[in-house]
């Protein structure tokens, strides 16, 4: 029985429009056996911190084997667990593990490509009347699906690469050592359905499923978001109804909001996905100081299935996107927050939240307190809670993906490998440094970051009105001010934000919420009641206030 | 008067709300219901077109228009101009629509655009007149980014038209202003122009806004004042300038008062600074030169010669208060032509303006009757004009009114004369 794909079903079916769901990378999180890389082990034994954290599902980064050409987005075997990171029992322990402390875990699955390290891929390549040679696309010319654009502008000249080996080319939409499935072939969405069954056989929660718009090639078009792509969702999403309820498929979808619509189907494609453009939306509107690139991209927003939901989010581990904006709006985006030229990479920025605001902690709080406020279930990436830092010089992304900050001591509490042997290189500049910057000095006061945020996730987690509300936007004449209406019942909360880096005055017009009591969700003050004149209100430099509304 | 006489507290929320702009355009109005909708289009196009990351606002002041004009501005509100036109904006988009309080006429409207624009920081200010039916959002882009990029303080606008066109312009105000202030300005009272917050807050300082001058004569007072304030000035061309006709606008001899009366009282109130200025300096052209082709059309020559004859006869009593003996009889003497014959020489029309300013500022008689006496005069220079360049080519005409104006800066030191001698 479809129990997500109906709105009446077992609220805990839904459990993904309520979650504040935290990434992380395995690899980096923390290492439990001193060899410089994290691992399941380290893993679970940092869970207690993710549950105080106030999260309640953990989205893990790609833990397969791989050649780690694309940090493990490049797989070269769908069932099992990349040795550095442990076994296969290790992350049975973990997850259950997770599971005692009700949090739910979320996988990666990379449905388009797979690894050119793949056994699969080897197979195809091996000779042309392989049996597998039809799991990929192939061509002997490489002018098939012209016009279709490069995703990786900075490292990628072609979407063809040539396979010296069978002496033919071959069709890649990432980098060239990551061939694309051909999901043409029944047998690929056969094989992709028993990866997806094994690991929710072990228990996932479900998966992101990794570059979604790019499964089929058709000639003459984009290459992206055909019909025939919604199709392989569909069926891979009525085979996890049908064995699985209550599990969750979100996808990544890199698009406007109109077209990654189409991926909720009508409930029966995705049950989540990305929305990118709020992203860029709000770094832009804070640093143009002006609400009106939000306002204007949620409600360009389409209504998704009620059983569906927006993962919303400030950063991740890849570079913040600018492909869904216009030249103007990226020059101003990189101009505002990418002057360093080492930056940007493609058509992005790769850098992390704290750096990316200079660490203003004024504005890495309105920044949270927006998204934890808007329609949709908020991502947090692993250290944006502490304000970590990033390293634009560690080449391709791996600057917003370097070892977590536990404490101001050897290796920053990671790893206790010598310094050399790490995964990554360590923070320690003197800004955002693991000995500035850490979990366990954060611990220590009540008004830093980290304890800030758990404040943040608890009150946001007191009412589902942010999670499922309708939004109102209230636009009052100072365009500063950003004002919204969460609404779910005879429930309401009152969100107002200033924008700019100045003390803001604002008169909004609540006439029709006359007679209610303002009450301040963070530190429960009450606040004049609303009555039919203006309601005036007064915030300091990117102040920002949840007022719930009661009726006494 | 303090400011806060000057802005109702509905503005002053509005302003408050609007905060710092870069870029601030203010139109002026009264009556303009019919075409002020194509204004602020152009003005909300250029916003998101030239100034798209830029801070920017529409102030709209109103002298108590009874036809819908504000109903017109506001029903055009930021939302459903955005989504047609400003759609590149990437801030949001003001408008604001306001009355204005004070002595009637457009530099009580002025005198509040700047104060808005003054509180309001604004980087950069245009105001364009809500009767132009020709702006576009390139008129904007000119009047303010020469300001924005390039640190001018004042921009006055070329318009793109024929020699032949304007004559009030082109045969008096424009020569006269020249010989006058030493500096040469193509559109020296024109309702259009770009400034800076510099230069307007200096302009809030001074003493005209309660004064006659600010009624009619504000366009050419703004020149002047940045001209003479020492204010880094520039031209920039901004296309055909097509006003459209509005019921309820004077006629031909008040408009002739009005700006004639205007030009005479600025140079009577700045005679300090110009009686001693020699020669004439050019005034840079921000962006493209002016095509030199020009728009519109040659004013027809039919009555102008009759007029010139039949009241230069009816005022000879007036004129002879007025003008001296010799310019006087030199005038029967060309009147005496056909109609179409009548020629009326460059110095002898620049030596008639002369003294009319002279008599204007020596007070023989009520100035308004001054100025009225002047306009048959004016026709037939006019008339004289037109019929003597109707078959040459534009160049040919502009190098007419060049020398027009030459003649008007050689003859300055009678000018001067006539003006020692009233003082």
């Amino acid at each position: 029985m479809n129990g997500a794909a109906n709105g009446s079903a077992d609220p805990d079916l839904l459990w993904y429009r309520d979650a504040v769901i935290y990434q992380l990378h395995v690899k980096t999180f923390a290492d439990s056996n001193s060899d410089g890389i994290g691992d399941f082990k380290g893993l679970t034994g940092k869970l207690d911190y993710l549950r105080d954290l106030g999260v309640d599902c953990l989205w893990l980064m790609p833990m397969y084997p791989s050649p780690f050409r694309d940090d493990g987005y490049d797989i070269a075997d769908y069932y099992s667990i990349h040795p550095s990171y442990g076994t296969l029992d290790d992350f049975r322990e973990f997850l259950d593990a997770a599971h005692a402390r009700r949090l739910r875990v979320v996988t990666e699955l990379v449905l388009n490509h797979t690894s050119d390290q793949h056994a699969w891929f080897k197979q195809a390549r091996s000779a042309r009347d392989d049996p597998r040679r039809d799991w990929y696309v192939w061509s002997d010319t490489d002018d098939r699906y012209s016009g279709v654009r490069i995703i990786f502008l900075d490292t990628e000249r072609s979407n063809w690469a040539w396979d010296p080996q069978s002496k033919a080319y071959y069709w890649h939409r990432f980098f060239h050592h990551q061939p694309d499935l051909n999901y043409d072939n029944p047998a690929v969405r056969e094989e992709m359905w028993k990866v997806m069954s094994f690991w929710l056989e072990l228990g996932v929660d479900g998966f992101r499923v990794d570059a979604v718009p790019y499964l089929i090639e058709r000639e003459g078009t984009s290459c992206e978001n055909l019909p025939e792509t919604h199709a392989v969702i569909r069926w891979l999403r009525s085979q996890l109804d049908a064995h699985f309820p209550g599990r969750m498929l979100l996808a990544e979808a890199n698009q406007p909001p109109e077209l990654v619509r189409p991926y909720f189907g009508e409930g029966d494609e995705f049950h989540m996905a990305f929305h990118f453009p709020l992203m860029t939306r709000m770094f832009m509107a804070v640093r143009l100081e002006d609400r009106k690139p939000l306002v204007d991209v949620v409600e360009r927003t389409p209504e998704i299935p009620a059983t569906c939901q927006w993962g919303i989010f400030l950063r991740n581990h890849d570079e913040l996107t600018l492909e869904m904006v216009t030249e103007i709006e990226r020059e101003f985006m990189y101009e505002e927050y990418a002057r360093d030229p080492v930056s940007r990479l493609n058509l992005g920025i790769r850098r992390r939240l704290a750096p990316l605001l200079e660490g203003d902690r004024r504005r890495i709080e309105l920044m949270n307190g927006i998204v934890m406020s808007m329609p949709g279930s908020p991502i947090i990436y692993y250290g944006d809670e502490i304000g970590m830092g990033d390293n634009i010089y560690l080449g391709d992304r791996n600057g917003v993906r370097t070892p977590m900050q536990w404490t101001g001591g050897w290796n920053a509490g990671f790893s206790t490998a010598d310094p050399e042997r790490l995964a990554q290189p360590l923070i320690s500049n003197p800004l955002f440094g693991y000995q500035a910057v850490n979990v366990e000095s954060q611990l220590r006061a009540d008004h830093t970051l980290l304890n800030w945020m758990r404040r943040l996730v608890s009150v946001r987690k007191s009412s589902h009105v942010f999670s499922r509300g309708s939004t109102t936007f209230l636009k009052p004449a100072n365009h500063r001010v950003l004002a919204y209406l969460r609404t779910l019942g005879k429930e309401q909360v009152l969100v107002v934000c200033n924008l700019s880096s100045s003390a803001q005055a604002v008169e909004l017009d609540l006439r029709s919420l006359a007679g209610a009591l303002p009450i301040e969700m963070f530190g429960k003050s009450m606040f004049p009641r609303i009555g039919e004149l203006p309601y005036i209100l007064t915030l300091g430099p990117y102040d920002f206030f949840w007022f719930r509304l009661r009726r006494v | 008067m303090a400011e806060g006489s000057l802005l109702s507290d509905e503005l002053l929320r509005h302003l408050m709300a609007v905060g710092q702009v870069d870029v601030l355009v203010g139109v002026p109005t009264l009556n303009n219901a019919s075409t002020i909708g194509g204004v602020v289009n152009a003005v909300h196009q250029a916003f998101g077109k030239y100034f798209p990351r830029d801070r920017t606002v529409l102030i709209n002041s109103d002298g108590g228009s009874v036809d819908g004009t504000q109903d017109v501005i506001r029903g055009r509100s930021q939302d459903q101009t955005e989504t047609v036109t400003v759609s590149h904006a990437l801030r949001t988009t003001h408008s604001i629509s306001t009355p204005y309080h004070g002595v009637p006429g457009k530099g009580s409207a002025l005198r509040q655009i700047m104060t808005a624009a003054d509180l309001a920081q604004a980087k950069a200010v245009a105001v364009l007149d809500a009767d132009v039916a020709s702006a576009t959002p390139e008129w904007v882009a000119s009047l303010v980014q020469p300001v924005r990029n390039q640190q001018f303080d004042y921009v006055a606008p070329i318009y793109s038209r024929h020699p032949l066109d304007s004559p009030l312009i082109t045969q008096l105000v424009r020569p006269l202003f020249r010989a006058a202030s030493g500096w040469q300005v193509r559109e020296p009272l024109a309702a259009e122009f770009g400034c800076s917050n510099r230069f307007l807050a200096h302009c809030l300082e001074q003493n005209v806004w309660d004064n006659e001058l600010a009624r009619y004569g504000i366009d050419l007072w703004l020149t002047a004042t940045a001209l003479y304030g020492g204010f880094r000035c520039c031209q920039t061309m901004v296309g055909p300038r097509v006003a459209a006709a509005a019921p309820g606008r004077p006629g031909f001899r008040e408009v002739f008062q009005q700006v004639v009366g205007s030009v005479f009282l600025l140079l009577e109130q700045q005679a300090s600074s110009w009686v001693t200025r020699v020669g004439s300096e050019q005034i840079p052209i921000a962006g493209p030169a002016a095509d030199g082709k020009g728009d519109g059309q040659a004013p027809g020559v039919s009555r102008l010669g009759s007029t010139f004859r039949d009241d230069l006869r009816n005022l000879e009593s007036v004129l002879r208060a007025i003008l001296g003996e010799g310019t006087l009889r030199e005038l029967n003497a060309i009147a005496e032509a056909g109609v179409e014959e009548i020629r009326y020489p460059d110095a002898l029309w620049v030596r008639t303006v002369y003294e009319f300013m002279g008599a204007f500022h020596r007070g023989v008689m009520r100035r308004e009757h001054v100025t009225q006496a002047l306009i048959p005069l004016y026709l037939g220079r006019t008339g004289s004009f037109l019929v003597e360049q109707s078959s040459r080519n534009p160049a040919e005409v502009e190098g007419a009114l060049e020398a027009l104006c030459v003649e008007f800066e050689r003859a300055k030191p009678s000018l001067v004369q006539y003006w020692n001698q009233a003082t």
